[in-house]
């Protein structure tokens, strides 16, 4: 038979890769369009609410955005655009919105308590650890300062 | 009869008595729909998940496959069945129906070939007459299983392949099928797959002293659907409204074999580990493993490529068929028009499936549908049927193991009917 180390070059020089431009592009754009909208909400917010503060305003388009996110999950929406644009449709807060509500959807079937609140987190759980571990880090330093 | 290495030659003739398949709906719009015997419409077939979908769809294809045989349960001597599912359980699930012997096999999508070559040999070798093989996967189960939450909004890569929604099943027997058995267990398709439900519906109640299984009499769901006053109105909503997810399985009355189709042999195959670790690029992974195979099956059986009128492997995909091309003509074997993928060849180009279709409902739907139906014309004389899987699961590759593969071989030949 052939060599193993040969035959890994081979797979690694012949499979077929990502269209890099296609995919950025789509990225871009997609990314792009949802910040847009994310603005356009913000706007809108601070529009109808003119006594919110700009703390208040913001903290209420991430409401939104995240609502949005979890609604466009729920009715299979989310995943198509996600095919379409990977990262940018990933990266904005949306995604994040996505990688809770598409567990909890999956894991449904399991049952409310070991299924949805088990595994609601199995995508979505390292960023929250991230985020709780970068806040204790910067905290402490913080504190130091 | 052990011929070399690691082939057997079976003695006595194999016939394949009748073979069935149910497909979702996106492989109905793939490359090989018309010839499915039954294609849903909706992947959930009434179920409340994937999971029980997936192990309706098992037992269904098997009962079909007893019933075009001209069969009932009690001539059936063993039942052969796998699946993708953690602990075998849409193959397991769907054996609750049926109160015949059954052994639960896994190579993942390669256990198809396992199941035909296991079944050819016992039958060469007397201890069983008839035997059934058996083999699902679900798109929807295995993503949930192997990857991701069906709903989440990742990207596929180009290496990746779709798992085929499928069943389907071979009942292998000692005995010749006849031209008029086909054509009376086709006229009375449905009218048997009724009487084999009830009889089913039966047993299952015999046996549950405690009344906890929940029935609907004749009705082909079973124990999968609660009872009480809510579900029986919404399933009576879903019947009025969207009839097509509870359709019955069907088969075409006309068709006729003009030839029979028997296992003569086959090679089983050995674990091979080439190092690659994409889990993503499974049929690069898989493609030594079925060169492997298949020049251990020409060493052992003094056979060439030419022999056969076609050479079809599992589920390589596009990418994995040019691998195995490139590996077998490493050692000087040419494998031309004759030889083709199931996988690839399974979805159109415009369904954006990747490499194709892969999962254990792969080899098996396309093998019952679309070869077994050439041989069976009498286009095919001699087929060769590679089916590969890769041997991973989804913790592995996160503890930096290599993905070992193995395939099967098995040999299809045909006389007349």
């Amino acid at each position: 038979m052939t060599d193993k180390a040969e035959y890994r070059l081979y797979v690694k020089k012949n499979s077929p890769r990502s269209p890099m431009v296609r995919s950025l592009f789509a990225a871009f754009v997609v990314g792009g369009l949802i910040c847009c909208v994310g603005e356009g909400i913000r706007d809108g917010i601070s529009a109808l609410f003119p006594s919110f503060s700009e703390e208040e305003v913001g903290a209420w388009t991430t409401v939104v955005m995240i609502f949005l996110g979890s609604f466009f999950t729920a009715i299979g929406v989310y995943d198509r655009l996600g095919r379409f644009a990977g990262g940018g449709s990933i990266v904005p807060i949306t995604g994040f919105a996505n990688s809770v509500v598409s567990p909890a959807l999956e894991y449904n079937r399991e049952g409310v308590f070991f299924g949805i609140c088990a595994k609601m987190f199995v995508i979505a759980g390292p960023i929250i650890v991230f985020g709780v571990v970068s806040g204790i880090v910067v905290g402490i330093v913080a504190c130091l300062v | 009869m052990k011929t070399g290495r690691q082939s057997f030659t079976a003695n006595r003739p194999v016939y394949v008595r009748s073979s069935y398949t149910i497909v979702g709906p996106k492989e109905g719009e793939g490359r090989f729909g018309e010839e499915f015997d039954t294609v849903l419409k909706d992947d959930l077939w009434g179920e409340k998940s994937y999971e029980k979908a997936e192990s309706k769809m098992h037992r269904e294809a098997i009962r079909g496959a007893v019933c075009l045989a001209g069969m009932t349960l009690e001539d059936v001597d063993l039942m052969l069945a796998g699946d993708l599912l953690n602990e075998l359980s849409a193959s397991g699930f769907a054996m609750r129906y049926f109160k015949v012997p059954f052994l639960g096999l896994y190579n993942a999508c390669s256990t198809f070939s396992e199941a035909v070559l296991l079944g050819a040999a016992l039958i060469d070798g007397g201890a069983a007459k008839t035997v059934t093989c058996s083999t699902s996967s679900h798109f929807a189960s295995a993503e949930r299983q192997y990857r991701y939450p069906l709903e989440l909004g990742n990207q596929r890569t180009p290496t990746s392949q779709w798992t085929v929604t499928g069943a389907g099943c071979t009942v292998l027997g000692a005995e010749r099928p006849t031209a008029e058995g086909d054509r009376e267990s086709r006229e009375r398709f449905s009218e048997k797959m009724k009487a084999m439900r009830e009889e089913c519906l039966e047993a299952a109640k015999a046996e549950d002293a405690e009344k906890k299984t929940r029935t609907e009499a004749g009705d082909n769901t079973l124990f999968s659907v609660k009872g009480g006053a809510f579900d029986a109105l919404k399933r009576r909503f879903i019947r009025a409204w969207r009839p097509e997810c509870l359709a019955d399985p069907v088969c075409d009355a006309a068709y006729e074999r003009k030839f029979v189709a028997k296992i003569t042999g086959g090679t089983f195959g050995k674990v091979t580990d080439f190092g690659i670790d994409d889990e993503s690029n499974m049929g690069g992974a898989m493609a030594p493993a079925a060169a492997d195979t298949f020049i251990a099956h020409l060493m052992d059986t003094g056979r060439a490529p030419e022999d056969y009128d076609a050479i079809f492997t599992g589920d390589l995909g596009r990418f994995g068929k040019e691998a195995f091309a490139h590996l077998l003509a490493k050692e000087g074997i040419k494998t031309d028009a004759r030889y083709d993928d199931c996988g690839a060849a399974y979805y159109k180009a415009e369904q954006e499936t990747f490499q194709g279709g892969s999962g254990a409902g792969c080899v098996n739907t396309v093998f019952n549908a679309h070869i077994i139906k050439r041989i069976e014309r009498g286009e095919l004389r001699r087929v060769l049927v590679l089916a590969t899987g890769a041997l991973l699961n989804k913790d592995t590759p996160l503890q930096k193991e290599t993905i070992p593969g193995v395939s099967h071989a098995f040999t299809v030949e045909c006389e007349e009917l």
